[in-house]
């Protein structure tokens, strides 16, 4: 846990990419003096690591020509091509 | 891309262009299969989910305000009806349950891998699986708010977009299921 809701709520903003270059310098300051904080801000990126680093999948190789085959028809009008 | 897009939709729309369709279920189709099988756990419901979410966008084209961006909406579509599901719960499909309607392909055989030697595949999949398992234990609001945040890398504003949120319940969405990640992958 952040010692302080103010540092928890920073360690937030800094991970959305929200903080100002002199409120993150503040913060790593902290992070010298408050081994919770900087363990919980530790913990914390390791988390987006982890789930960004989950590998991208595809999806199944047939699934477009199973849609195809499902579509129903749109508009009234007869599909007359192939 | 965003052309692309526009220039299919057009002919969907004006000529009923089945061609186009595929085109453009061949654009998306990863991506949201990518987000239903994070959404729900398992490759037997996440295809079933992508298929009527490519049914349904097809059927309510006419619907689509061409002035947003397509994925948007699209990605609106998959993530209502993979909540939809999760309301509904079933009980859990197993992974290494048979896909219906194939031959033998379990949920494994369609997890992309990159090429790793085999003992580095064993880890690395049991720790994605293991991540998988903890993100599929988010309530679905948070879930999908970090889904598709860090693994589809989407900015704030299009995820309030897609979930229909404001952009401040998007963030505390966010920390709330980054936090409750933390707690259980910190030990790692």
């Amino acid at each position: 846990m952040a010692c302080q809701k103010k540092e928890e709520k920073q360690i937030d903003q800094y991970l959305d990419g929200e903080l100002s270059a002199a409120e993150r310098k503040e913060l790593f300051a902290h992070f010298e003096k408050c081994p919770a904080c900087a363990a919980h801000y530790r913990e914390l990126n390791k988390t987006v690591m982890f789930v960004q680093s989950t590998s991208h999948l595809e999806a199944p190789p047939r699934m477009t020509d199973q849609i195809m085959q499902n579509l129903p028809s749109r508009k009234k009008k007869p599909g007359w091509r192939k | 891309m965003d052309a692309v897009v526009k220039r299919l939709i057009k002919a969907i729309k004006k000529e009923d262009d089945q061609d186009a369709f595929a085109e453009l279920v061949d654009l998306y189709k990863d991506k949201v299969y990518q987000i239903a099988y994070r959404m729900t756990g398992n490759s037997y419901e996440a295809q079933d989910v992508a298929q009527e979410a490519f049914l349904r966008a097809y059927a309510n084209l006419e619907s689509y305000d061409e002035s947003r961006k397509f994925s948007t909406w699209l990605f609106r579509i998959t993530t209502n009806l993979c909540i939809d599901r999760l309301r509904k719960k079933k009980p859990d499909y197993s992974l290494d349950a048979e896909i219906k309607g194939t031959e033998g392909l379990s949920g494994y055989s369609q997890l992309s891998s990159e090429e790793l030697l085999p003992e580095e595949q064993v880890v690395a999949f049991e720790m994605q699986d293991w991540v998988q398992t903890e993100i599929a234990k988010l309530p679905p609001k948070y879930r999908s708010a970090i889904i598709l945040r860090y693994i589809e890398d989407l900015s704030i504003k299009e995820i309030g977009d897609i979930l229909d949120l404001p952009d401040n319940t998007v963030k505390t969405h966010i920390h709330r299921g980054r936090e409750a990640l933390r707690k259980r992958l910190r030990n790692i």
